[in-house]
């Protein structure tokens, strides 16, 4: 068991507090909070399970990840915020 | 025209990055394609013909110091909050401040709300309409007026000076 | 030579992980929605910046690393904005913010403004 190894467990226990944001939240604008930290968790662990098998196309993953997280998420925000998206 | 050429240089260096190769060849396969993309989302954009590019370079150095320093705050307040958070009874005071600003260039107003956005323990809601205050929310804001003082102090300084 | 790029890109990589991971410990324990967003938005941020450049420094100048450059900077950009499109939104659909809060200067000017228009 080495440093990679320790880090994906770190990650896979992070995500609980995601879930739980996302299943409890009280409201709207802390679920949304919740999914943008769980992609955010999502990517990190892609990025240390890509350098463990030594190979970059999980990080091409990730950049597209992280991608539709921010676009998701201004999305809602903006559906929250006016009730429309455009 | 010449700035069009600029935007597809650069999309040719974000293209290097994005396809992990750096070489010159996919450097130019890159800006070939910047050029196709800008030319077909020109309606896109409001190309202004005045942007004076010596002066750009000329603040490289004021830029420099500027992100160095960003680095530098962000990574010792991440440090404050990390501390904050981990603290076993919660001992926050927060609050929505509105600070005054100095910037009027929308470039500069965008870089100081990112940057106070960047900084752990103070994030950007909302700029009023006239431009002239911007809406922070603190995690600490048991004193309003020295984190007035600190954020024109510390960051708009800066800010104004390598951006206008 | 490799031992010291190794020791700093470890550095890095452990000084990540641990910042990821107070970002979530945060995103569960602080009250309202604006303090969680200051614990996600940024030292989560940060977190998955340290990560990135530790691969890009372990990786050297290969596809992977600058892949992983290119994540972390995508990352470090967009975050400020996420946070603040959130934080408005919250804000102006009115969700309430937490007890203990001692200031709301955006609320008295948006009053002020209402008031004047009438």
């Amino acid at each position: 068991m080495n440093l990679l190894d320790v880090a994906l467990v770190i990650m896979s226990i992070s995500l609980i507090p995601c879930l739980y944001r996302i299943i409890v939240g009280p409201t709207l604008p802390d679920r949304v909070v919740g999914l943008d930290a769980l992609t955010l968790v999502m990517v990190v662990a892609l990025g240390v399970y890509s350098y463990m098998q030594e190979s970059p196309f999980f990080l091409d993953a990730a950049l597209v990840l992280s991608i539709i997280s921010f676009i998701g998420t201004i999305a809602i925000a903006r559906y929250i915020d006016e009730g429309a998206i455009f | 025209m010449r700035q069009y050429i600029v935007y597809a240089l650069a999309l040719g260096i974000v293209w290097c990055f994005v396809s992990g190769e750096a070489s010159i060849l996919n450097f130019m396969v890159g800006s070939v394609l910047g050029i196709l993309i800008i030319w077909s989302l020109k309606k896109l954009y409001q190309p202004d013909e005045n942007v004076p590019y010596k002066n750009i370079i000329a603040r490289i150095p004021k830029l420099a110091t500027f992100f160095a320093i960003l680095m530098i705050e962000i990574t010792k307040a991440s440090i404050l909050v990390a501390k904050i958070v981990l603290w076993p009874k919660l001992e926050i005071k927060p609050g929505i401040v509105a600070i005054p600003l100095r910037a009027t260039k929308d470039v500069s107003i965008t870089a100081i709300a990112n940057t106070i956005s960047l900084t752990p323990g103070t994030l950007t809601i909302d700029v009023s309409d006239d431009l002239a205050k911007i809406y922070v929310h603190s995690i600490d804001a048991s004193d309003p007026e020295a984190l007035k003082v600190s954020i024109r102090d510390k960051l708009e300084k800066y800010v104004l000076e390598a951006f206008e | 030579m490799t031992t010291a790029t190794d020791i700093i890109g470890n550095v890095f990589f452990l000084a990540g992980i641990l910042f990821v991971f107070v970002g979530m410990v945060g995103l569960l324990r602080l009250p309202d929605v604006y303090n969680r967003l200051h614990a996600t938005t940024k030292i989560a941020t940060l977190g998955t910046f340290g990560v990135m450049l530790s691969i890009a420094i372990k990786a050297g100048f290969s596809t992977m690393g600058l892949k992983a450059i290119t994540v972390g900077i995508f990352l470090l950009l967009t975050a400020p904005v996420v946070a603040h499109m959130v934080a408005r939104a919250a804000h102006r659909s009115g969700t309430k913010m937490w007890t203990g809060s001692v200031i709301d200067e955006y609320a008295e000017d948006n009053k002020r403004e209402k008031e004047s228009q009438i």
